[in-house]
């Protein structure tokens, strides 16, 4: 046991070491590391109150108000601060991110390593279940099922974890179905090792690299899709996103008034925050497939 | 096939179970006697048990019945194909010029990899890639229209222009060109990641080689050899990707108030108009179903390897 | 003594991969004279491949190469790209190893057969070079109807033959066959072997046969010359350098493949113990000392240059 540890760790310090050496890959950590402070520390940058638009016209906020005269970010159309807005929604949009995808990651990995490793007629049917969700277009299902189920961001998680687990489960199974070609996994099986053992120390060591550099691919589609889904009017109004901020945005006619201080900012933070997942999982990606990068 | 029985099914399962009390939903806010709706509601069938309206079901969307929207009154397939052009046309030009500037992008970056040529475009489309395409759309337009005042607000056509003809068109072609670079330029990124990584794949093959063995030069190497083998994967996807972005560009839509089906669908999730949303669902569902189709059929008909069934 | 039709002096090849230089080819020279052959034998690694390819300026462009390669007259080397694309396939042509991937899988056999006839002019239109690709394949044993084939319908006998027939296309004075009958069973590997031969006969070719099979060779090739590590270690007449090797190397690769007929040597295998260095990593003195029965202290500290070993031949061993 001792000594697939070790090899594990030497493989851990490995990748770390090779991603430090990645420039994109380290911007792209900084950057995220930069918004998931900024979210974690919300409410110690700006209250809470002053999202609530009865606080901000008693405070005497100018209405549309831009940069230069509302500092740092302007003001909305309830007299509301886009910098509150921008600070406060990054922490639904990641956190929703986030969750989507821990979703996505665990249906998908349990549904692909259990249809690889079984085998038959579990697999055939899981395969069949897996490709009809794939030619479902994904947007419009994720609208249909949001609006059959009403607004709220569980709700939001939920519909994009259920629309975006079958690419995870076709990747994970045929990862797996490679090592279950190998040599080692008959040998266990000879040794008399039960299945729930060969999964856990002999499949899920070699797959959890695929998982992982495909979870960090996933959360930019997660977060995505929550925007677009916020924008269309199915996000959770009492959990403003970033998507939710360009819908206000764009529904109070921000973009006639040309108040680009009002949807520029959310804008950017979901660029900002989706190529900096985009760059770290490419580099692992690199990490684990050399033959990607060099010659 | 068995997948548009799967989307019939869901489709109906779906909304049955949300849809309480149709005819309610369908007359909310007007004053209806209740004798009257219930006599619509026989007329509906929904008293029937649920296996019976399944089949009512079936046999309504085989005629292209779907009912009435909620919101407009009208018929559901009515309003629906009236859409279905303005979205075609956006949707197809797009599709067409992303996949033909990111195939080339993807080329270029390939061939000369790893030069400032390769990372300017791999990092630009990716750049683009990553952010939400209406997003791209709003900035384009506040820049574009409300500020430089190049290009007009929204709409396919001005309102009320009464023109024809060629001022016509025009007038069309001016209204498409800010919604059309916006979805180029989102989904260009697919197509230039894709051929760049099938052509360095192809890239490390022996034929290229061979050819450059036999005397050729290396640009008719790479465009006669090279890239027809990188092709392959991107057309399949080229396809499948025509029956994707016929609903990809519902956000699009409604940034530019462009009267598609994307727009529709925005629109009618503000009811929420389930009828209506319900057709729409159905609509991209068969539309990605027969894309896939024709991808299929281009992939076996390109590959001489792959043997006809 | 009429010119050599390919004369190479002292060429050294330098790759640059991502784990630094690897010095694959290191100080090679021989002739070859019109109308002979000559076999290259080696391990994989040896670099006879990259020689090979050398020979028409097919390496990677940051591939350092130092020396001279003349061919039919020309300096290979310093040609510029236009003559350089002339000479390909017309001064020497190559018949690839590995069939499948040699051939482009969605181009016909017959448009690539054609396609350096066309590009060369030595064929004035389309007609006329797909009637010389029939030609050619009936020459090589394949039927007509296989000119709108795919490679992938072909067998691996079948696409070696292509290969053959492709590489005759601009009736080139120098064919090179890297490998033409590895991956090959025996009776097909004999009858690639007879075409070779009587094409040389008929076309009056001269002829480079690389390979690690030694006893091909004997049968192929007038001369012969061994590499390991990126040099030549023996050179001389083929069956002579065969039956009485003065390298101990060659001794054990003669050993190691039994001669066709021969059954003593099937029933006595010899395998070399241990494997062949690699080309950034070559051990102090003579390459081979590792491996070879016969090391002592004077195969240290200076590899050893080639030294005659009788007439017309010559190895790098100081027990010559």
């Amino acid at each position: 046991m001792s000594i697939a540890m070790k090899r594990r760790r030497a493989t851990a310090g490995r990748v770390r070491r090779q991603f430090r050496q990645s420039r994109l890959g380290m911007v792209g950590l900084t950057v995220l590391g930069v918004f998931i402070l900024m979210a974690l520390a919300a409410p110690l940058l700006v209250d809470a109150t002053e999202l609530n638009p009865v606080r901000a016209r008693q405070a005497g906020n100018p209405q549309w108000a831009s940069p230069s005269e509302f500092s740092p970010l302007g003001t909305d159309h309830l007299r509301r601060s886009v910098w509150a807005q921008f600070v406060w929604g990054s922490r639904v949009s990641l956190f929703v991110g986030l969750a989507a995808t821990v979703l996505t990651i665990l249906v998908g990995s349990v549904v692909g390593i259990v249809s690889g490793f079984v085998g038959g007629r579990l697999d055939g049917f899981l395969m069949r279940i897996t490709e009809w969700f794939l030619v479902i277009p994904f947007l419009p299902l994720a609208i249909v099922l949001a609006s059959v189920l009403g607004r709220s961001v569980w709700n939001i998680i939920f519909v994009i974890g259920i629309t975006s687990w079958p690419s995870t489960a076709r990747l994970v199974r045929a990862q797996v179905l490679t090592v279950k070609q190998r040599l080692f996994v008959d040998r266990a099986r000879s040794l008399g090792a039960s299945g729930p053992h060969i999964v856990g120390h002999h499949i899920l060591p070699n797959v959890s690299g695929l998982i992982l550099a495909n979870a960090t691919l996933a959360v930019p589609i997660s977060i995505l899709t929550e925007t677009t889904l916020s924008f269309l009017g199915l996000g959770d109004p009492s959990a403003a996103s970033w998507g939710r901020t360009l819908e206000e945005a764009f529904v109070n006619g921000a973009m006639t008034r040309n108040a680009w201080w009002y949807f520029l900012p959310a804008g950017f933070g979901i660029l900002a925050v989706v190529l900096a997942f985009t760059l770290i999982g490419r580099t692992l990606e690199e990490i684990a497939n050399p033959r990607l990068s060099g010659r | 096939m068995l997948t548009l029985v799967f989307v019939l099914v869901f489709n109906f399962f779906l909304f049955r179970v949300v849809q309480t009390d149709p005819v309610g939903s369908l007359f909310r806010g007007r004053n209806i006697p209740q004798e009257r709706l219930d006599e619509l509601r026989e007329e509906f069938g929904l008293d029937e048990p649920m296996l019976t309206q399944f089949g009512l079901y079936l046999r309504e969307t085989a005629q292209l019945n779907f009912g009435y929207s909620y919101q407009s009154r009208q018929d559901v397939w009515g309003e629906i194909s009236e859409r279905i052009p303005p979205t075609v046309i956006l949707v197809g030009v797009s599709a067409v010029l992303s996949a033909v500037i990111g195939t080339l992008g993807g080329v270029i970056a390939a061939w000369r990899r790893n030069s400032w040529k390769d990372h300017s475009i791999t990092s630009g489309t990716m750049v683009f890639y990553s952010m939400p395409d209406f997003w791209l759309g709003m900035v384009l337009l506040v820049l574009f229209a409300v500020v430089l005042g190049w290009f007009p607000v929204g709409g396919m056509v001005a309102a009320g222009s009464g023109e024809t003809g060629v001022s016509r068109l025009l007038d069309q072609l001016h209204h498409l060109f800010l919604p059309t670079l916006t979805l180029t330029l989102a989904y260009l990124g697919e197509y230039t990641l894709v051929t760049r990584s099938s052509l360095l794949d192809v890239m490390g093959e022996d034929y290229l080689t061979v050819a450059r063995a036999k005397g050729l030069r290396d640009v008719v190497v790479r465009n006669r050899h090279a890239v027809p083998n990188a092709l392959l994967p991107v057309v399949t996807l080229t396809a499948i990707n025509f029956g994707f972005v016929l609903s990809g560009a519902i956000a699009v839509e409604a940034v530019f108030s462009w009267p598609g089906l994307g727009k529709a669908t925005a629109d009618a999730i503000r009811g929420p108009d389930l009828p209506m949303l319900q057709g729409l669902f159905l609509l991209f569902s068969a539309a990605v179903i027969f894309f896939n189709l024709v991808a299929d059929l281009t992939y076996s008909w390109l590959d001489p390897r792959v043997e006809e069934a | 003594m009429s010119e050599p039709l390919l004369s190479v002096r002292d060429l050294s090849i330098t790759y640059h991969t991502s784990g630094g230089p690897v010095p694959a080819v290191r100080g090679v020279s021989f002739d070859l004279e019109k109308g002979g052959s000559l076999g290259l034998a080696g391990e994989s690694g040896c670099g006879k491949s990259t020689l090979a390819n050398s020979l028409l300026r097919l390496l990677p462009p940051d591939t350092d190469v130092t020396g001279s390669i003349t061919l039919d007259g020309k300096d290979v080397l310093t040609l510029s790209p236009g003559g350089l694309r002339a000479v390909r396939w017309t001064a020497g042509a190559i018949v690839f190893q590995g069939a499948l991937h040699a051939l482009n899988p969605v181009q016909t056999v017959g448009q690539q057969i054609a396609e350096p006839m066309l590009v060369h002019n030595t064929a004035p239109n389309e007609k006329d070079a797909r009637a010389r690709t029939v030609d050619l394949l009936g020459r090589v044993g394949l039927s007509a109807a296989r000119v709108d084939s795919y490679p992938h319908q072909l067998s691996g006998g079948q696409r070696q033959r292509v290969l053959i027939a492709m590489a005759l296309a601009c009736d080139p004075r120098l064919l090179i066959a890297d490998e033409p009958t590895t991956a090959l069973d025996l009776m097909v590997q004999a009858q690639v072997l007879a075409l070779l031969d009587d094409l040389k006969q008929e076309r009056d070719l001269t002829l480079m046969f690389i390979t690690h099979d030694l006893s091909v060779l004997t049968y192929a090739c007038r001369q012969l010359a061994v590499m390991y590590a990126g040099r030549i270690v023996e050179e001389g007449p083929s069956f002579e350098v065969f039956a009485n090797a003065s390298h101990p190397y060659t001794r054990a690769l003669a050993a190691a493949f039994p001669t066709i007929g021969d059954r003593s040597s099937r029933m006595a295998p010899s395998g070399l113990g241990g494997d062949p260095p690699t080309p950034g990593n070559l051990p102090q003195g003579c390459p081979f000392h590792p491996r070879c029965p016969l090391a002592h202290d004077a195969c240290l500290p200076e590899e050893p240059g080639l030294r005659v070993a009788g007439a017309g031949r010559a190895a790098a061993c100081v027990l010559v």
